[in-house]
């Protein structure tokens, strides 16, 4: 029963992992301009199929690859964020609706360029197995929890001790303290935006070898990934990390004991207990003006 | 007074519209009204009382299952059926929206959706009352309005009877109160309201509407499936509200007219009217943010300073 | 002078329109959406038929030749979109008969409508056994029912002793319904773990794991080629030597490149009709598909393809282009040699096709296993 429950939290992390990486990216738009982007599952499908596009279109060099789509979607999230999201800034009935029709422009964009069929990015060096103990799992699996562990760190570095990365956190705390004090909010947005569409971007390259890209990709791993935002705290970093990995894992665990058909539910019912108990979630602050 | 006639007149024509129609067309009304009655109830809850619920369709569902139960397995009437279909609609509204609304904004909305997907799984698994996926088919039509035009008048009357709570609603202290908690919740409660329950009630209102237009739809269609109670269904009824224009009277009514009569007519290279769509969505966010009805009266006022 | 060149252009012209009628065939399916890619093999099937019918020359009826005219319509696997489709199809587009559809949900929608206004339905897809237990004189289905499906597949399980039988099954109505089947009809003691999964859902990783710990003798798939490449990569990079059940989507070709053959070695499917049997009718079906299509059959398509065909023939023996109501009368005591074998509508409207199973072999090809008497080596199946 233990090797069981072991292999399950395992398999959490892994599958956890890539709710944190779309989480990440959601967390770090909301912290600085406070707004949900729910297009980010599109944005995370969009990088599949970049990566692809790179890969078989122009170079043969995976790791290229991935950072060529992650510059591409960046410029786009900033497009985005000028375009869409500044001038609906603050509210947020308008960014949900506009997250909405993003959704349904650009998933239908991609089957309508790219075919409803499925594709596969052929990374024949990531699909060795790696034996730990009696379990064997690929690479490409690995390489995705070893990615996102790198990306959590960097970005924990990147926030708390460049000066870029602390005019971010003193925009997301108070604004106009932010701006008293010099910081240019507005750039401060784009790079938020572009970052955390890069990130978006990132998940998707790295998933497509494992799995597959096909254009609703973005869609269960975005409400994952909101679930664990949500649990974690609204505009906390650790918070979208810990929220991330826990949905996975109990998910996964859960599948020991509970009718399967109901997985995904199990996530939502724990996300909901977790907030009943802490209403801000578990790392959330307070943010000024709040009731 | 002359509002009055008018809407008299265009109630009038309404009901007159059998006569005149093709089945197609009368087809298209009817998944016209069975749609807006939601959106009604949404309208209340997101227009008047500024709660964004991604979760409501699922209500639908919960109303469209039991009836579709009671009526097949149960045996029991429709009209029976109905009742206490909405009143289980408006229960679930009721239990569901008080442990919702001890979040707010964001928070409140994934809240929401989590619900909506938690019932979405109930309907789809549980095979032995709802039939889980492949749906819940014999689901009989309302007796005396079994054929396409009279089911009409019958959508076309639950309609109205939606939007005349709504108008009830609206013009009530309860409604003044609705608003009020939308524009600042703080000075409400400094002024003695209290909001939970107000939301509340708004919450299982709108639900038992939902509920309505759920039973309504599964016996005009004759089957009950999870298909149509979908996360996305429940998105589509927000956009109703949106498009329409929230907080308005009619904006149910035009969004709902719009999303069903447009794709209908529209039927070109599927994906890239999506893509139109999708854009078309986001252009309404930037420059119409009062959505049909707004850009109506901002069109009627313009004619009204014209003619001066 | 050139005003009567003109006109007698015109009369030209007209003439030669006149002389290409038309009968217009309702066809409804998903176009887009998560379930697009098998209505894209659909479609194929129906695209095929109808060329071939409209290369010969057309309909006869009456002593005028119908040319075939696909009218299709994208029902998105929503029971309104179908309804009103179907609503549209019969009043606006006054079709004789409509064809088709993925979903059984949205079936159940249509098949009323079609009741209502005497326009036959054909399904070609949908397997909720429900569907035709309605007492509804104008659904007719070509495809095997879940409960068709379950009951071959059972015997064959049964004679080879596969027990106990694991599962990884869509959470929709193709999925539920199979696991359904076969729990009824092995019964809880050969079955074991299920593992259900959403549409769209690529990770495996935690059934993988319960599978294994469940010591399943078999694991059953129940999904489409998509998914089940995965499950299938990731049951084998587990480490799991079981046996290995799945749906007629993998048994082509197409799917054979998704993965390949080691993987797939051993791994039995279900099957419509193995594109490679030696038997003419399914020979000669695969040659015209792959020259069409530049890929393998696949079952959906020679479903549809005799769908559309049997209709054809029905409108030849009811002497009507236009009148339902003859038409489901001549298709209710049709025969048909289809693609898939003998077609014959029971008294509910549901055809008894024969189920097949076919077996991968370790060099990329397949045979037939069951039923016996149909039994194939490697390479004709």
């Amino acid at each position: 029963m233990a090797a069981a429950l072991l292999e399950q939290v395992i398999n959490g992390a892994m599958t956890g992992s890539v709710y944190v990486l779309v989480a990440l990216g959601m967390v770090l738009i909301y912290g600085v301009m406070h707004v949900l982007n729910f297009a980010h599952g599109v944005l995370f499908m969009l990088g599949g199929y970049l990566c692809h596009f790179f890969l078989t279109r122009l170079t043969g060099n995976y790791a290229l690859a991935v950072l060529l789509t992650m510059a591409a979607l960046a410029v786009v999230g900033a497009m985005l964020e000028r375009g869409v999201f500044r001038p609906l800034q603050g509210n947020l009935r308008n960014q949900v609706i506009a997250s909405l029709g993003l959704i349904l422009a650009l998933e239908n964009l991609a089957v309508a360029l790219w075919g409803p069929n499925a594709l596969q990015i052929k990374v024949p060096a990531t699909e060795r197995l790696v034996a730990l103990g009696e379990l064997r799992f690929p690479l490409q699996h690995l390489l995705i929890i070893g990615v996102t562990a790198a990306v959590v760190a960097a970005m924990f570095v990147f926030l708390k001790w460049s000066k870029f990365g602390t005019a971010l956190r003193a925009t997301s705390q108070d604004r106009n303290a932010a701006r008293v004090v010099g910081i240019p909010v507005e750039r401060m947005d784009v790079a938020s935006f572009a970052l955390g569409t890069a990130l978006a971007a990132l998940g998707g390259a790295l998933v497509g070898p494992l799995f597959l890209v096909f254009p609703q990709m973005g869609d269960a791993p975005m409400v994952k990934g909101l679930a664990g935002i949500l649990l974690g705290g609204m505009g906390s970093v650790p918070g979208a990390v810990v929220g991330g990995l826990i949905i996975g894992i109990a998910e996964s665990v859960s599948t020991l004991f509970l009718p399967t058909d109901y997985r995904d539910s199990v996530a939502f019912a724990i996300m909901v207990l977790i907030l009943l108990a802490r209403p801000r979630g578990l790392f959330g602050v307070r943010a000024r003006g709040e009731p | 007074m002359k509002r009055l006639v008018a809407l008299a007149a265009l109630v009038a024509a309404l009901y007159a519209v059998p006569a005149l129609a093709t089945p197609y067309l009368l087809h298209v009304m009817v998944l016209s009204c069975l749609y807006a009655i939601p959106a009604v109830g949404l309208n209340l809850m997101l227009g008047y009382t500024g709660l964004v619920s991604l979760g409501h369709i699922a209500f639908a569902g919960i109303g469209a299952y039991v009836a579709a139960w009671l009526m097949v397995d149960a045996r029991l009437g429709f009209w029976s059926a109905l009742a206490i279909a909405v009143a289980a609609s408006g229960l679930a509204g009721a239990l569901i929206g008080a442990i919702c609304l001890r979040f707010r904004s964001h928070f409140f909305m994934i809240v929401t959706l989590a619900f909506g997907l938690m019932l979405y799984s109930v309907m789809n698994n549980w095979d032995d009352v709802t039939r889980g996926a492949a749906g819940f088919p014999g689901i009989p039509r309302a007796p005396g309005f079994t054929t396409l035009e009279s089911f009409y008048r019958l959508a076309l009357s639950g309609a109205l009877l939606a939007f005349a709570i709504q108008w009830r609603v609206v013009r009530s202290d309860f409604g003044r109160i609705l608003l009020a908690l939308r524009q600042d919740e703080r000075l409400a409660l400094a002024k003695g309201v209290n909001a939970a329950l107000c939301k509340t009630a708004v919450f299982a209102l709108g639900s038992a509407l939902a509920g309505l237009g759920g039973v309504l739809l599964v016996s005009f269609l004759r089957v009950a499936a999870p298909a149509s109670f979908t996360l996305a269904e429940s998105i589509n009824a927000v956009l109703v509200v949106i498009v329409g224009g929230a907080g308005s009277l009619a904006g149910p009514a035009l969004g709902a007219l719009l999303f069903v009569a447009l794709p209908e007519y529209l039927r070109v290279a599927a994906e890239w009217r999506l893509v139109a769509f999708g854009v078309l969505l986001v252009l309404i966010t930037l420059f119409a943010p009062r959505g049909l009805a707004g850009l109506i009266a901002e069109g009627w006022r313009r004619v009204a300073r014209r003619s001066q | 002078m050139l005003m009567r060149l003109v006109i007698l252009l015109a009369a030209c012209i007209a003439a030669t329109a006149a002389a290409q009628d038309k009968v217009a065939v309702g066809i409804v399916t998903s176009l887009t959406g998560p379930m697009a890619p098998p209505g894209k093999f659909q479609m194929n099937g129906f695209n095929l038929a109808a060329e071939e019918i409209n290369g010969a020359g057309g309909i006869t009826v009456g002593g005028r030749k119908y040319m075939v005219d696909l009218k299709v319509y994208d029902t998105r696997a929503n029971p309104a979109e179908g309804a009103s489709a179907m609503q549209r199809l019969a009043t606006v587009d006054k079709v004789p008969v409509v064809l088709g559809e993925l979903h059984s949900g949205v079936a159940g929608a249509e098949a009323p409508v079609a009741q209502d206004y005497g326009v036959p339905l054909i399904l070609t897809v949908p397997t909720g056994p429900n569907l035709t237990e309605q007492g509804n004189r104008f659904l007719f289905r070509v495809n095997a029912s879940n409960d068709q499906l379950n009951l071959a597949l059972v015997d064959f399980i049964q004679k080879q002793g596969w027990a106990p039988l694991s599962f990884i099954a869509w959470n929709n109505d193709a999925g539920r319904g199979g696991v359904n089947g076969m729990k009824k009809l092995l019964g809880d003691a050969k079955t074991g773990y299920v593992g259900y999964f959403n549409v769209g859902e690529v990770d495996f990783s935690s059934h993988v794991s319960n599978i294994r710990a469940s010591n399943a003798r078999a694991v059953m798939l129940f999904m489409d080629e998509e998914p089940g490449s995965l499950a299938i990569k990731q049951l084998r990079d587990a480490g799991l030597k079981t046996q290995l059940i799945g749906t007629l989507a993998m048994g082509s070709d197409r799917f054979l490149k998704r993965l390949d053959a080691d993987r797939l070695a051993g791994m039995v499917q279900y099957n419509a009709f193995p594109p490679n049997a030696d038997t003419p009718r399914i020979r000669s079906f695969s040659e015209r598909y792959k020259k069409k299509f530049g890929e393998e059959a696949h079952g959906f398509a020679a479903q549809s393809y005799d769908g559309l065909m049997m209709a054809a023939a029905a409108m030849q023996k009811a002497g009507t282009v236009s009148d339902g109501k003859k038409l489901r009368d001549a298709l209710a005591g049709l025969e048909h040699d289809g693609v898939i074998g003998r077609i014959r509508f029971d008294a509910k409207g549901q055809a008894n096709p024969p189920v097949y199973v076919t077996q991968w072999c370790a060099n990329g090809m397949r045979r037939i296993l069951y039923p016996e008497s149909l039994k194939a080596d490697c390479g004709a199946g």
